[in-house]
């Protein structure tokens, strides 16, 4: 049976999801619930999280019970599921995307709220991890291991390198006006603003559909998109 | 063993961007330093730019940044490579990952690929995705024989481990340079240098990290399962550690502190990116290669390397 015919199959399997992930959670009805995946899983290992449970229950039509989950958020991105899956699911990727899915639908924020401030690192200065450094019990091991202030600026100077990375004025407007357009910038305010109300909150985030911008117009993604 | 028909399809050529790690840049600078040493000793010129930003992957997989934006930004890196018209060499699992993934979709997705395409010419850019993304162990092996040529200080006696991270080898199961669960890509490379390549049992595990391990996994949970790895290195009494992603780095650099601190273990295995290992047989500058930047100390293995002199092959 080809991929077409499998899907044909369960109508209702992807357009649910389509929307919401953008056309990357794919491939699983071709999952056997062989449990291949669970067996290699360091987070199955350490908690009930469960991949083969997951996928028979969003095949079975219970999106909502995997969305609402907190086993969603034990995921640790290894793909070793991934390397064993004799069906080649890429879950590690359907586990991203669905964890959107969650976020649009009023979940979530409470897993991700510490890592907002990366987002806004990357839209202020384009990058997502920074030079400075709180903690003093790293500061103390590189002053000792380096024999400077062990400040990442004085360590990079030692080395011969400039005290900081540079990035261009121009990469950073591009890099805002395409936060900006794509609505990846109202996203960030509006879980920050999910945060500020507190775990209970259960508001829905509006996707962001067309938006304009200071240089120009942008029409927006094609809304449903067939699976590659 | 490298598979033939991936080693195949790797350019080599005589310039290629490389494509800078956020994490390397801001907290292991060494891997960038080594890196930029170890290429101009073979003769391989490495382009930079500052117009680069971070490949957008951590943001995207932590679900705060939506892939409508990560994948422009994805578009937007590759068009400068793009437009020099050089092949992109990646320092880190993760970008490699992004870079690799958004750039198959947007292949793979012709009216998306235009959508983004309009978003870049507002910003006068455009992406073909004519610049090949190849990870640095796609690219070390094939310059294997330029780099032993280089090796001045054959790292004698050296018992090295590797880590090779996971989204690398078991992302790409079928497109990476090695077997995701027999690699040997990087042990070659350890015999290179000179030194000693040592199995562990726990090799194949990952850090316990994920990409969140400090913010959404619970440290009951991931410390005990990094102790596991810890434990089984040990008992293989190695040197150090070689890995090839610079947030394997941080985790196993930083992760030992943390068992430390909470008074775990007393585990202090120096962690080297691969770059900076193939630096130290080339006898370059340990400053340079950027030590000083780990938190795991680097002084005993330093000791030994200093031990063995200049030139002894």
């Amino acid at each position: 049976m080809s991929k077409t015919e499998a899907r044909k199959l369960r109508p209702e399997l992807y357009p649910k999801l389509r929307d919401l992930t953008f056309g990357f959670v794919r491939d699983l009805e071709k999952c056997m619930q062989c449990g291949k995946c669970v067996g290699a899983c360091p987070a199955a290992a350490l908690t009930t999280y469960n991949p083969r449970r997951m996928i028979h229950n969003i095949k079975a039509g219970n999106l909502e019970e995997v969305i609402e989950s907190e086993e969603l958020w034990s995921c640790f991105f290894c793909s070793t599921c991934y390397a064993s899956c004799p069906r080649d699911i890429n879950f590690p990727f359907t586990v991203a995307m669905l964890r959107y899915a969650s976020i649009y639908a009023g979940y979530g924020v409470e897993y991700v709220k510490k890592i907002i401030p990366y987002a806004q690192d990357y839209y202020r200065r384009g990058l997502t991890v920074l030079q400075p450094e709180k903690n003093p019990l790293v500061i103390g091991r590189r002053r000792a291991n380096s024999g400077t202030s062990g400040q990442m600026a004085d360590i990079r100077e030692q080395m011969g390198m400039p005290r900081e990375r540079k990035i261009s004025a121009e990469a950073l407007a591009e890099v805002q006006f395409i936060s900006d357009v794509s609505g990846m910038t109202k996203l960030m305010k509006d879980m920050l603003k999910r945060r500020d109300a507190g775990p209970k909150s259960r508001d829905r985030i509006e996707k962001v559909e067309t938006v304009k911008s200071r240089e120009g117009k942008f029409a927006g993604f094609p809304k449903e998109q067939e699976n590659a | 063993m490298p598979r033939p028909e991936v080693m195949e399809r790797i350019p080599v050529d005589d310039e290629y961007f490389l494509f800078r790690s956020c994490v390397a840049s801001s907290k292991y600078p060494g891997m960038e330093s080594a890196t930029k040493e170890v290429f101009e000793r073979i003769g391989v010129g490495l382009t930079e730019s500052d117009d680069q930003t971070c490949c957008a992957g951590f943001i995207t997989f932590t679900s705060v940044a939506e892939v409508t934006a990560t994948m422009p930004a994805v578009a937007r890196n590759l068009s400068i490579p793009d437009a020099a018209g050089l092949n992109t060499i990646t320092m880190c699992n993760g970008c490699y990952t992004f870079l690799t993934e958004f750039g198959h979709f947007l292949q793979q997705n012709p009216p998306i690929l235009g959508k983004v395409n309009e978003m870049l010419g507002m910003v006068g850019r455009e992406y073909t995705g004519e610049s090949q993304v190849l990870h640095m162990i796609d690219v070390l092996p094939k310059l294997k024989d330029r780099i032993a040529e280089q090796v001045v200080k054959p790292l004698k006696g050296l018992r090295l481990a590797t880590h090779y991270g996971c989204h690398y080898l078991y992302g790409f199961k079928k497109d990476a340079i090695d077997d995701p669960f027999m690699p040997t890509v990087v042990e070659e490379l350890i015999e290179v240098a000179g030194a000693t390549p040592v199995d562990y049992p726990e090799a194949r595990t990952c850090c316990g990290s994920g990409l969140t391990q400090v913010v959404i996994h619970k440290e009951e949970l991931a410390l005990p399962h990094m102790k596991k790895k810890f434990d089984s290195l040990k008992e293989a009494e190695v040197d150090g550690i070689i890995v090839v992603c610079p947030y394997c780095l941080t985790i196993l650099d930083r992760g030992q502190a943390k068992m430390v601190d909470r008074g775990i273990t007393d585990y202090d295995v120096p962690v080297l990116y691969v770059t900076q290992l193939l630096g130290l047989a080339m006898g370059i500058d340990p400053v340079r290669l950027g030590f000083g930047a780990n938190v795991t100390s680097a002084k005993r293995l330093l000791e030994k390397v200093e031990k063995l002199g200049g030139a002894n092959a």
